[in-house]
Parts: C-alpha cells; structure tokens; sequence
C-alpha cells in the first residue's frame, strides 16, 4: 500500500485571481513538490475556486487541486460538472472541499451526496468512440441518479462524464466540518481516529517541530502535514524544506492524483472502484 | 475603412453535424484533453476570432427514457473548459452559456467574475434561460417555468449579477471590462426584447441574406426603442461550411459527411431534438406525428409546426430524420471554396445582414483547421479582417465602448 508523506497548503489571497500572481504560486507549489493545493480555505474565499482550478490545469503539472466549494452558493449539478471536466483537463488531478459557509445544517453534506450521485451515473467504461461502427457510448452504462436529499433533487445523472478519479478528492477541514465519514483527506488540528477520511493531514505552521510530526507518521496517526498560506512565494519553498526528509523517505506511487496518494475511492463513496476510461483511437 | 468582420467560434462540443465525430479528421477523444482544448484555442487566436464560445444544456440527455448511443455527449462544463483555454492564450475572447433560470445571480457573479479576472479581461456570457424540459429535474423542479416567467427572471438575473461585479471591481482586484460582455440568442419576441435591452451580442440563425437583413434590422430598432445605440450591439448569425478547392470536391465533402449518417444516428438525433424516442418506430413507415405530438415533452404547437407538413406529405421516418440531420439548426451552410465563402461573408457584411458570423464548424478540429488556413488569409488580404487584435479585452476587440464605472 502506497503511504507517501502528503504535503498539503492553502491559498486564500485574492491575488490568486490574478492571472500574472496566480503563475507564480502555481510554479512554486510544483516546485515544492505540493500534493494538494486547498485554493481558498474556511474563512478565506475571495473568488470562486471552481474557476480558478479550471485555469491552473494547464499551469501546473503535478499538484492536486483542491477546490474550496461553499454549500451556500452552489448547486450540485453545476458542481458535479465543473469538476468532472477539471479532471479532465488536469488528467486526474481534481479536489473539492465543501464548507457549509453560512448554509442550513446539512446542506453541504447533501451537497456531496448528490454529486456522488450524479458522477456514479456514468459507468468506468461507458465511451465507445468507434467511428467505424458509429456507436458512440454503451448506453446500458449510464444511469439517472434520481438523487433526493433534503436540500437537492436531482434527476442526473451528470451531462458531463464520471471524473478520470471516479470522484474527485474529497477534503474535510476540522475548522468547517461536515457531517461526512468517507471523504479521503482530513485537515486536523489534532490526531484523531475518526477524522472521517481515510487519511488525515496535520495542520502545522512553519514552528511545528518536525520531530513530533514525524512521530505520529511513524505512529500511523498522521499521513502528512497541511499549511495555510499568508505569502505563498516564501512559505512554500520553507514547507517544502521543513518535511524534505520526511517526504524524500515516503515518496507516493505512480499516476494519477489518487493512485500517487494511496487513496482509493471509497465503497460507500461509489458504486464503482474506478474512474472513466477513454478509448485510445488509432 | 470598409466595413470590418467580426468572428465568433461557436464549439458546442465536437462540431456542427452529429455526424462530425466519426470524420477521420474528428478527434473525438480530444474533448476529454487539455492538449484538444489548447490546439483549438490557439487555432481560434491564430485565426484572430474575437471570441470561442461553448453552447450549453443542463439536461441529461435521455436519461430518462433512453439514452443515445450514437450521439457525441457528454459535454463538458463550458465555463471550465474556457478558462482553461484563457490560460493558454492572450487575446481571444471567451464566451460561457449560462443559465439565467438555474443559477443564482450570487451563483453567476462570483463565477464570471471570478473568470472576468483570471482571464484578463476577456470573458463573455452568452445568457440562455435554458428550453429543454429535462432541465427541470436537474434542479428540483417538475417542470420548468413559463417562458414569458423565464425572461422576467433573466432581466432581474442579470441586473442583480450586474450590481455585485460592480461590487467586486470596486472591492478589487479590478476587473478589467467591468463585467463579462453580454451576448444573448433570443428568437421569440420576449427574447428579442430581453436581447434588445441588454444584449452587446447576438446570435441568431439566417438561413439566407434576406433573413440576417430582416433580424438585424428588428434588433437594431428594438435596441433603439429601448434607447440604447444600436452600433453598441453586434449581430452575429450562425455560420457553418464544408470547404475544399473547387465547387465540385466541396459538395463532395459534404456528401463524405452526409453519408456518415446512419437511419440510427438521425433517428436519435431527431429523438432528442423533438423530446420524444421514436427508435422503436418503423423507419420506413410513415412520420407517426401523432404519437409524435402525444409524447413530446417539447410544446406541441412548436413541435406540430416541425412534423405535421411531412406528415401530411406521408414523408417516412427514415427520410424526415436524415433530412432534418442536414441542416438541424437552420443556419447558413456554406458548400464552396474558401475564395467564394469570403465572398459571400463580405456580400452579407456590406448588405447589412450582419456585423460578423458565429462560425460552426461541421466537425472538429478540421473543420475550424480548413478554415483558418483557407478563409481567413482571403478576407485579411481583402482589407476586411483584422491581422492583429487592437487590445487585451473581448470588448475592445469587439470594439464595444468601454465600460462605464459609476460610483456605488
Ligand atoms: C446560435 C444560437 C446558439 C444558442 N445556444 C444555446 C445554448 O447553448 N444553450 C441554450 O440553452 N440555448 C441556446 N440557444 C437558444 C436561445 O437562447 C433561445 O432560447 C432560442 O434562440 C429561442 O429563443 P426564445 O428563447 O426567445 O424562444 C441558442 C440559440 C442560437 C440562435
């Protein structure tokens, strides 16, 4: 089982809509070897994340991106879809962290629910893309969701495909939690044992003594460290050097963003274990 | 100067024709690639299109009934797709359909705006309230609302929208065109209203130049009625063609993408075009117009208009579906030569039938290859195409008046 040392930070500076200001933290969390960039975090959420991901695919090449989602002002379906072509175009790369943000209780947790709902419409395999035969898809693969959670509805399935990841990875934050027990990454203040993801990452700053995060690695309690970023370009390069031991000695696996973590999705999270499949065309 | 042409690539997905994405010169995996997207916004840009825009549904289509096997869907979401083509460009504009009837103006500011300044300025909405009965059940909904509720909506929608980006430009980081441009497609008279009183673009479908003189003639007086300078608004119909070197290789162009068409492929596509799954029907017999008018979820006045002639003619299904697959959308299709389709570009420009097209190419990306390489060098060395973008912003390059910042 892969077990690399996850190293995870949030941006949440406005500049980071900027396009000349956001290629340059995107350049530095690949530099840093980043494995999951949160663009923009409980509290601090000056711009839509679901945009600002869809622009760094092509600008970054190994970095997870993590899009912070807000309950209040989202919808599912729409959701659902600008994260699938994400991963799409950041060839498996995609995250989203909901945060309730002033929603009703349980809206962000409905939330999830009808994305996964609306993703697992579509099969692994469900594209033919046989030009010669002329079938397109398997349409015995793809499914209505018929979601129905207490805030959403949805007929579904998504119009878009299953995400390369089957799902994208799902982060909690402790500092807005969300009534989930399957998500794949926690941010926690604290090591707990049921953060509610398979993997938790400690919250640190660049004081943390490392010899404590490097004991409760070896202990299993934690999976790697995350940050919250107030001034990117030099915190980013310092995080990177404060656990460069600790990440060089646990590297990540090969491939996409969730095979690289060791993160497969989860049985209860999906009715399938894979993401989409596109056939080669010769 | 003689009158300049403005050019819009319309994108819905992998072309104009269902048939597109079997054409050996389609890359229909491509839509599933950044690489796809890169080379086809740098294809627009060396092109020197004002803008890409991306068409949207947010039905799932078929689902409820029977999904198509032979049709190029899924699409991806156009506002991401989009940005991620901003991020490999400078200057071409980029244009994301949005429902008016499905978002929140809260929902809708944050993401244009957010994509207004990721982009540099170059972000446009094409404003749809969305048709399809589907929609309805994506979003909670049993059926959808009225289309006369649609457009009041839609004005409330985008005044609202408007007030927050003059929000967030004060709060900064500025916006650089102050919001996205406004681009609308209405049809009917609420439409044509609504496009009137706030469109700075429009598209329509012109069959023939009398058809563009006569739309943009109505638009330019609504606009006026409603007190706004018609000159601030660009009329663009759609464009689509099939090229080649001479007349008689073009036509045969078409004819190799005409004859991609399976009995099964039109059959699906009219399905889905008139809301009702008619793949159990006997192709051969005759266009069953009532079940037709019985089972559609479209309105039915709409749908009789399309299929009651034919029926009366005993036309069969076989041959009302390839038929309609020819030209599903009543736009122009150009067959020809690259030299005779500027041609008629420019005739339609000085005519009046237009300020520029909306191009739809037949498939994707060769259709939009053939005619980069082929059209636009004609109509730039004809003085009537610009070989450099004047600015950075979709609307200077649309050479709209800037935007006008009020205090708050
Ligand atoms: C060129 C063109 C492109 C359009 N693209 C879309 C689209 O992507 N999504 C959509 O929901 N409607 C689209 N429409 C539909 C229009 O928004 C509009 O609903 C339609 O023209 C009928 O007009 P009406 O709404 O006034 O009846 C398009 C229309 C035209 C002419």
């Amino acid at each position: 089982m892969t077990r690399p040392f996850i190293l995870s930070a949030a941006i949440a500076d406005p500049e980071l809509a900027v396009p000349e200001t956001a290629a340059t933290y995107l350049a530095a969390a690949d530099e840093a070897g980043l494995d999951l960039l949160l663009f923009g975090e409980a509290g601090g959420r000056p711009f839509d994340a679901q945009v600002l991901v869809a622009w760094a695919a092509p600008r970054s090449q190994r970095v997870g991106l993590v899009a912070t989602v807000p309950a209040s002002n989202a919808h599912p379906f729409h959701v659902a879809r600008a994260l699938s072509a994400v991963d799409f175009l950041s060839g498996g790369r995609t995250g989203w962290s909901v945060i309730p943000e002033g929603a009703a209780e349980g809206t962000a947790e409905d939330m999830v629910g009808a994305a996964r709902s609306l993703w697992d419409g579509w099969g692994s395999d469900t594209l033919i893309l046989d030009k010669a035969s002329g079938r397109y898809l398997d349409a015995s693969k793809v499914k209505a969701s018929n979601y129905e959670g207490p805030f959403f509805k949805v007929t579904g399935p998504v119009n878009a495909m299953r995400p390369l990841l089957g799902q994208p990875v799902l982060v909690l934050d402790d500092a807005a939690p969300i009534a989930i027990k399957d998500a794949d990454i926690a941010l926690v203040s604290e090591a707990t044992a049921d953060a509610g993801a398979t993997k938790s990452l400690l919250k640190v700053t660049l004081d943390t003594k490392v010899e404590d995060v490097a004991a409760l690695f070896a202990d299993g309690k934690i999976e790697g460290v995350h940050m919250s970023l107030s001034d990117p370009l030099a915190e980013l390069p310092k995080l990177a050097a404060l656990f460069a031991e600790q990440v060089a000695a646990n590297p990540g696996g090969e491939g996409d963003l969730r095979a690289r973590l060791g993160l497969p999705l989860a049985s209860t999270a999906s009715n399938q274990p894979d993401g989409a499949k596109i056939p080669e065309i010769a | 100067m003689s009158k300049q042409i403005h050019l819009w690539a319309f994108l819905q997905g992998i072309g104009f024709y269902p048939t597109g994405w079997m054409h050996e010169r389609a890359r229909p995996e491509g839509v599933f690639s950044m690489d796809y997207y890169s080379y086809v916004a740098r294809l627009a840009e060396k092109g020197r299109f004002d803008a890409i825009v991306f068409g949207d549904q947010l039905q799932s289509r078929g689902a409820g009934g029977r999904t198509p096997e032979r049709m190029a869907m899924p699409t991806l979401d156009p506002m991401t797709l989009l940005t991620a083509m901003a991020a490999v460009t400078d200057h071409v504009g980029l244009v994301a359909t949005i429902s008016t009837t499905f978002n929140t103006p809260e929902m809708l500011a944050e993401r244009f705006g957010t994509m207004e300044r990721i982009t540099g300025g170059r972000a446009g909405w094409n404003i749809v309230t969305s048709v399809h009965p589907d929609t309805a059940g994506n979003f909670g909904l049993d059926e959808m609302p009225p289309k006369e509720t649609r457009y009041s909506n839609a004005a409330d929608v985008v005044d609202k929208a408007c007030e927050l980006w003059a929000a967030m430009d004060r709060a900064g980081p500025h916006l650089n065109q102050g919001r996205p441009v406004l681009v609308q497609a209405g049809q009917s008279p609420a439409g044509r209203e609504f496009a009137a009183r706030t469109a700075e673009a429009i598209f329509c479908p012109a069959p023939s130049i009398e058809a563009g003189i006569d739309f943009r003639n109505d638009m330019r007086s609504r606009i006026s009625g409603v007190g706004r300078n018609p000159d601030g608004t660009r009329v663009m119909p759609g464009l689509s063609c099939v090229l080649g070197g001479t007349e008689a290789e073009a036509r045969a162009n078409h004819k190799a993408i005409m004859d991609m068409a399976s009995v099964e492929l039109a059959i699906e596509y009219l399905s889905e075009s008139l809301c009702c799954d008619l793949t159990s029907f006997d192709p051969n017999a005759k266009l069953p117009v009532e079940a037709i008018l019985e089972k559609t979820l479209l309105p039915t006045a709409d749908v009789g208009r399309m299929v009651t002639p034919a029926g009366e003619k005993g036309t069969s299904l076989r041959d009302f579906a390839m038929n309609f697959m020819l030209n599903p959308r009543g736009h122009n299709v150009f067959i020809g030569t690259p030299e005779q389709m500027a041609d008629m570009m420019i005739e339609w420009r000085d005519a009046g039938a237009c300020d520029g097209f909306t191009l739809q190419p037949s498939y994707m990306p060769g259709g939009l290859e053939d005619f980069v390489e082929g059209v636009i060098p004609i109509l730039q060395q004809k003085g009537r195409y610009r070989t450099e973008y004047p600015g950075t912003t979709l609307r200077s390059t649309l050479g709209l008046p800037a935007y006008e910042r009020t205090e708050a």
